[in-house]
């Protein structure tokens, strides 16, 4: 049985529009045009239990409404939504202490007290014995290395270590099923790397089933074999990393290094499109079926020095995705 | 649970809580010299023995902190920033919650109403009424809990108007200023000419206040108990039933902002 699956899933908001100026604020206390957005249009998918899936998109793509509408707190506009075999939105229980939402920039964690209180609070809302609880709390303390701190009011916490705490406060009970939403948003780079680590563990440790999104080209690429990109609302792509690069980049870089500046830029554009010329580099990208010949062209009647030939990176490929859409 | 760490949480904010209290104290104390002055020349005003105006008064204390205390406008805040989504996301009942959270705000006001109340009695020497008979007091004891249950629903009901609108302040500030008046916080509402006190007796707010002083102070004929409890409780039921039908329809057009 599929852990998520998801059909057809519309979300609408509806949002006042005003002009800017006091005139138009005037008006807008006598009548609000409005007007409806569609943050999700129809999306369909379905994740197998232990899968762990990176959501893509531009801000406003609709990936955090998708994931809202997955843990119950939205109302979807239309489609269906079963997870675990559930319907989010009527939040039972028993689908509630299965999952877990975690959000980047938001935190449940009550300030004034030390993050002890709320791993407790939690203990007894999610009904967990006092073993079980010692041991998964113990477990996650060692994994993310913050034993010492747990006794020290939240406020007085880096946003790194905050962050570790929301994490635990948010799978002290084991959840089958985990939404994070930018995860590792406003993290240096040695805690973002950290937090990742802890994910794939976590993932492999109990098998759970996890969808990830980020802005972070470097957390999909480590922790995501399967990648979802979602842009206004539609899905663009649904497969595997490698594959998408595979589809979408239909071309390679080369990246040449020149002996002496006698050349002349418009040669190159024969080959292919220059990304960039500065003497001595220069980089084209080169469509693949091109790519012996432009690569011999470039030997035999250029002055080169050295020679690369890459793969686009994946941040590019993605790039490439949402404009290849609009044009 | 929640409780204790809704306690922990009040204690940290000290100052506010003194200023709440203060004001609190501070308003008794404007009615208590108000009447003790009309007082002076009679010694019935509008049916009411001294005493037993004094009592209602500092009484008013009391159940300011025990009906009148809430937190149900954090509702509004947490459905306006979002931050509602915290608690719809796990396995637990928000209302019981808000509940939770509100009765250790009463519990809080409560305990330093009773010493207000102790130490007003010690330094002004009023005349006090005190109601002996465990009928009325049993009665008064009924009714100040299902005042507050009350209360809270139409609290709750204030907060509620987040889903719609983001500003929840105006209506409730409205409610507030009609509870002073309408509760009879200021004053024993059958002082009002009769055409206004018999029309008040089917609002809500009545049951808010007066209604229990004036059960304490046994005050009250069977038919206008029996007459009360049942308004009062058609209020109770009335307005659950209209919570319960907006709460849903809320959650469908909530959008979770913020987060």
């Amino acid at each position: 049985m599929q852990t998520i699956s998801v059909s057809q899933l519309k979300k609408h908001f509806k949002v006042f529009k005003k002009a800017p100026g006091l005139g138009a604020t005037f008006r807008s206390v006598f009548s609000r045009p409005t007007e409806i957005i569609s943050a999700v249009d129809g999306i369909s998918f379905s994740i197998e239990q232990g899968e762990l899936v990176g959501f893509i998109g531009p801000n406003g793509a609709g990936k955090t409404t998708t994931l809202k509408c997955l843990s119950g707190l939205l109302y979807p506009s239309g489609g269906e939504v079963k997870v675990l075999g559930f319907d989010p939105f009527l939040r039972n229980s028993n689908y509630l202490k299965q999952i877990s939402l975690v959000m980047g920039q938001k935190n449940q964690l009550w300030w004034d007290l030390p993050s002890l209180e709320t791993f407790r609070l939690n203990k007894e809302i999610y009904d967990i014995p006092e073993k079980d609880f010692e041991k998964n709390l113990d477990e996650l303390l060692v994994l993310l290395e913050v034993k010492n701190i747990i006794s020290t009011p939240v406020r007085q916490l880096s946003l790194g270590q905050r962050m570790k705490m929301e994490l635990i406060a948010s799978l002290i009970h084991r959840p089958k099923v985990l939404f994070l939403d930018e995860p590792t948003i406003g993290l240096d780079v040695v805690m973002q790397k950290k937090i990742r680590d802890f994910i794939a563990e976590y993932n492999k440790r109990f098998n759970a089933t996890i969808i990830l999104t980020s802005h972070y080209m470097a957390d999909v690429k480590q922790l995501c074999k399967r990648v979802i990109i979602i842009d206004h609302g539609k899905i663009m792509y649904d497969g595997s990393l490698e594959r998408l690069v595979e589809k979408y980049a239909d071309f390679k870089i080369i990246t040449a290094q020149l002996r002496s500046d006698k050349v002349d830029k418009k040669d190159f554009t024969k080959l292919g499109k220059i990304n960039y010329f500065e003497y001595p580099k220069v980089s084209i990208t080169v469509s693949k079926k091109n790519i012996k010949e432009a690569a011999t062209i470039l030997l035999k009647k250029f002055p080169i020095e050295d020679l690369t030939i890459e793969e686009p990176e994946i941040e590019n490929v993605i790039r490439m995705v949402f404009t290849k859409k609009k044009t | 649970m929640v409780v204790s760490n809704s306690l922990q949480e009040y204690f940290a904010y000290r100052l506010n809580f003194i200023l709440w209290r203060v004001r609190v104290i501070v308003s008794i104390l404007i009615s208590f010299f108000l009447w003790q002055t009309i007082f002076k020349t009679k010694s019935q005003v509008f049916g009411y023995q001294q005493s037993q105006m004094l009592t209602y008064i500092l009484l008013i204390t009391f159940l300011n902190g025990i009906v009148l205390s809430t937190q149900t406008f954090r509702v509004a805040e947490e459905i306006n920033l979002g931050t509602l989504s915290n608690f719809l996301i796990r396995p637990f009942s928000y209302f019981g919650y808000v509940m939770s959270r509100d009765i250790s705000d009463k519990i809080v006001n409560t305990f330093f109403s009773i010493f207000e109340i102790i130490f007003l009695i010690i330094i002004l020497h009023p005349p006090i009424f005190v109601q002996t008979s465990v009928y009325w007091l049993g009665l008064f004891f009924v009714t100040f809990i299902l005042a507050a249950l009350l209360f809270f629903e139409i609290g709750m009901m204030l907060s509620i108007i987040g889903f719609w609108s983001r500003d929840t302040w105006a209506p409730r500030f409205i409610f507030f200023i009609l509870v002073t008046f309408l509760a009879g916080t200021y004053f024993p509402l059958d002082i009002l000419p009769k055409p206004i006190y018999s029309f008040l007796q089917f609002l809500p707010f009545t049951y808010l206040i007066f209604f229990p002083l004036k059960i304490y102070l046994g005050q009250m004929d069977s038919f206008f108990l029996l007459r009360g409890l049942g308004i009062m409780i058609s209020w109770i039921i009335l307005m659950s039933v209209i919570l319960r039908y907006s709460w849903r329809r809320g959650l469908k057009i909530y959008t979770a902002e913020g987060i």
